[in-house]
């Protein structure tokens, strides 16, 4: 499975994480990411293991730790409709 | 955590007042714009912000001026700025709508219309925005409506329309449009209608319980010092100036926000300096991010609203420590009788 942007919805990175804005609302959502996501990764390409294993690999963090706490922020994004899953 | 504590590699959105030329003089216009300025940015300097903008991911930009379609590349630039993927509001008057422009507004899913409107009827509106304007506006509203166009009616509330307030919210839904509503700001050439056209603290009372029973009213951040905790869950909480939004007069100076054009206010030229050095590193900017208002620190609410709209306390009192006199705290203790607002 894989996530992308869902449509009309863009994304950018800040210093503390990723900052989305949904266009036909004129909403933003901050997500406190640091340096764990970036936009590439919801351009629906990446699959949920791969964005595992590139962070544990660019950041050292045990990917235990990505497993428990990537769902629950990938979670709250699609529940504002701010990303979209998709089945390959 | 608010939004204001997350620094921004850029804004959100920016506020571009492309032209002061306005074919309208209304009396409570922020920019006092009549004339088209000496020194405007041409096509190609705007071109080139427009440039620096989508560089930085700055998602939106709100046009307004002065009437921007009145300037001759009006059009081409926001064809241009579209190809980078910004969206754009267009605020407008109205009255100036080509069939190029309406054309170039159709199915276009990075376009939205604001058309500014002072009254339901010509005798409120017209006070505003000058003799015949109304029915020339409302023209311009029925040749937007009903095509693929978002579309919204702006009205600046003053007591003059306030008591219209129930009948435009339902012209705007005549016409497929939502309602926006503006706070009226004494800055340009509105600083000399302030007395006259502010509201009092009774119809601020009772402009924010209808705001707070009407979510679908689009405000901006216009009331957020008034608003109440259903609208504030929309997360119109405080002011963006410098965090997340700023303007950009139509010489290319950067500001705080549109209401806040006095030059000791001024982050920088883009003709002399790039957009991120202002937004990054100018003193005006930096002091704004970090202004917490001495007289509304120790207030319960400061935690919600940061001390409210910096402008108005400014141009009322000249002194960005001070209150905004039209902040839900202030006014409620002048109004003492009135009912608690917890739990409404």
């Amino acid at each position: 499975m894989t996530c992308r942007l869902a449509d009309n919805v863009q994304v950018r990175k800040e210093s503390w994480g990723l900052l989305f804005y949904m266009q036909t609302r004129h909403k933003v959502c901050f997500v406190r990411s640091g340096d764990w996501l970036y936009p590439e990764h919801f351009d629906g390409t990446w699959t949920f293991d791969g964005i595992i294993n590139d962070i544990a690999g660019r950041t050292d963090t045990p990917a235990e730790i990505i497993e428990r706490a990537l769902p629950r922020l990938t979670e709250r994004l699609t529940k504002k409709r701010m990303i979209i899953d998709e089945v390959r | 955590m608010k939004y204001a504590d997350w620094p921004l590699s850029a804004p959100v959105n920016i506020t571009w007042e492309i032209t002061h030329r306005c074919n309208l003089k209304c009396v409570h216009c922020l920019s006092n714009s009549s004339q088209e300025s000496p020194g405007e940015l041409d096509f190609e300097e705007c071109r080139g912000i427009v440039d620096q903008l989508a560089a930085l991911k700055v998602f939106e930009i709100n046009f307004g001026g002065g009437e921007p379609l009145l300037k001759d590349y009006f059009l081409p630039l926001l064809r241009y700025i579209h190809t980078k993927g910004i969206v754009t509001c267009v605020s407008t008057n109205g009255t100036v709508l080509t069939d190029e422009a309406i054309e170039c507004f159709t199915g276009n899913p990075l376009v939205n219309v604001q058309v500014s409107l002072d009254g339901a009827t010509p005798e409120v509106n017209d006070r505003i925005r000058g003799e015949g304007t109304f029915h020339r506006i409302i023209k311009g509203i029925e040749r937007l409506a009903g095509r693929d166009i978002p579309l919204s009616i702006n009205t600046v509330v003053t007591s003059l329309n306030f008591m219209q307030l129930r009948r435009l919210k339902e012209m705007a839904v005549s016409y497929g449009a939502s309602l926006r509503v503006s706070r009226f700001r004494p800055s340009g050439r509105a600083r000399q209608s302030w007395e006259m056209l502010r509201l009092n603290t009774e119809q601020l009372r009772e402009l924010s319980d209808w705001l707070g029973d009407d979510l679908t009213i689009l405000t901006g951040d216009s009331f957020f010092s008034i608003s109440q905790d259903g609208r504030r869950h929309l997360g119109l909480d405080m002011c963006g100036a410098c965090k997340m939004t700023c303007c950009i007069d139509p010489c290319g100076s950067v500001f705080p926000c549109a209401f806040m054009q006095e030059r000791e206010f001024c982050g920088g030229s883009l003709r002399e300096t790039t957009f991120k050095d202002i937004w990054d590193n100018s003193a005006a900017f930096k002091y704004f991010r970090q202004l917490e208002p001495e007289a509304c620190r120790k207030c319960p609410r400061f935690d919600s609203c940061r001390g409210g709209c910096p402008a108005v306390a400014y141009f009322v009192s000249r002194d960005l420590n001070s209150a905004d006199p039209e902040c839900l705290a202030n006014w409620s203790r002048d109004a003492s009788p009135a009912p608690p607002l917890e739990g409404r």
